[in-house]
């Protein structure tokens, strides 16, 4: 194999692990959310009374839930736009 | 890609000033304004924008929110108008650069505290924090990363939503990111609100910090009556 140029891959393990982490980093937050709106639902049906107080209670933990794949997204924008490993080769 | 972010547009006195700096005046200007007029002309508007903070708050609070309503409604609309003004032309949302919303969840860090130690008195607000002393650590290291997590998650949202737009604009720029400029003010709305509620939830707990005895007793009767 020839020599690669040290930048070249770190762009190159940059794209891949943005595809990867990106679809990593969604889907398994939004199967979660899922549960959580199935199990929401199912209590909201079953007592209506109480739905009010439990959509107050989905939104908030959903918040939460949705804050990790934010993380993912956040720190994926710094390795696409800022990555700081390529400056230590150029 | 380099107009996306903030940018510094110009400095005072040396300090730096960034275009969500100047966009934050012209969305306060314009807040203050509309407060003006519909006070003038419609102040039925005004009272029902205080009549749903005060019930949704009280809600998620689960106690009367007039004492905390006057810092969690501003916040609750600095941060919706913030969010929707980004789609004005040539405005950015101020809550594109992280500066905003870590200035937000900082102010959101600090009224816990001022909150808790007006309810309960210096002392006994940080003797209930550390009520057994090995809990310390870990309440300091929950304070801080929900505060980051505060800021990460406005932030995040924010640039997302608004990234989605600016790129589905490079490719078509006629009426296709129409929907999705309406789905990220939605985004924005939410966001306020979860802001708010969260903001909420930190202050009842900060509250209620000490108010844990009825709640442990209730466990301990119902182990008892396990054990019966």
């Amino acid at each position: 194999m020839t020599e690669m140029d040290p930048g070249v891959l770190v762009t190159i393990i940059t794209i891949v692990v943005s595809g990867v982490g990106i679809v990593l980093g969604t889907a398994i937050p939004a199967i979660v959310e899922g549960r959580a709106v199935l199990k929401a639902l199912e209590g909201m049906t079953r007592q209506p009374d109480v739905a009010g107080q439990l959509r107050t209670t989905l939104l908030i933990s959903m918040a939460l839930l949705e804050s990790t794949a934010i993380y993912v997204l956040l720190i994926l924008l710094v390795l696409i736009f800022a990555n700081p490993l390529l400056d230590r080769f150029f | 890609m380099e107009d996306f972010f903030p940018h510094v547009v110009f400095t005072i006195l040396g300090i730096p000033v960034r275009n969500t700096v100047v966009s934050t005046w012209v969305m306060m200007a314009v807040v203050l304004g509309l407060v003006i007029v519909l006070g003038r002309r419609r102040p039925i508007v005004l009272e029902m924008l205080v009549h749903f903070l005060n019930d949704t708050i009280s809600d998620v609070m689960g106690r009367p929110a007039e004492p905390y309503l006057p810092f969690l409604g501003a916040l609750a609309i600095f941060i919706a108008a913030a969010n929707v003004i980004g789609v004005v032309p040539f405005v950015v949302s101020p809550t594109r650069g992280i500066n905003t919303p870590l200035a937000l969840a900082l102010v959101v860090f600090f009224s816990v505290h001022y909150f808790g130690i007006r309810a309960k008195g210096v002392v006994g607000y940080f003797k209930e924090l550390a009520s057994p002393i090995f809990i310390l650590p870990l309440e300091i290291v929950g304070q801080l990363s929900r505060t980051l997590s505060l800021t990460l998650r406005l932030f995040g949202n924010i640039v997302s939503t608004e990234l989605i737009v600016a790129v589905i604009f490079a490719l078509v720029p006629l009426f296709v990111p129409l929907p999705l400029v309406g789905f990220s003010m939605f985004t924005g709305l939410l966001q306020a609100y979860i802001f708010t509620s969260l903001a909420a939830v930190y202050i009842g707990a900060g509250l209620e910090a000490g108010e844990s005895t009825p709640a442990k007793s209730q466990i301990k009767s119902s182990e008892e009556r396990s054990k019966n």
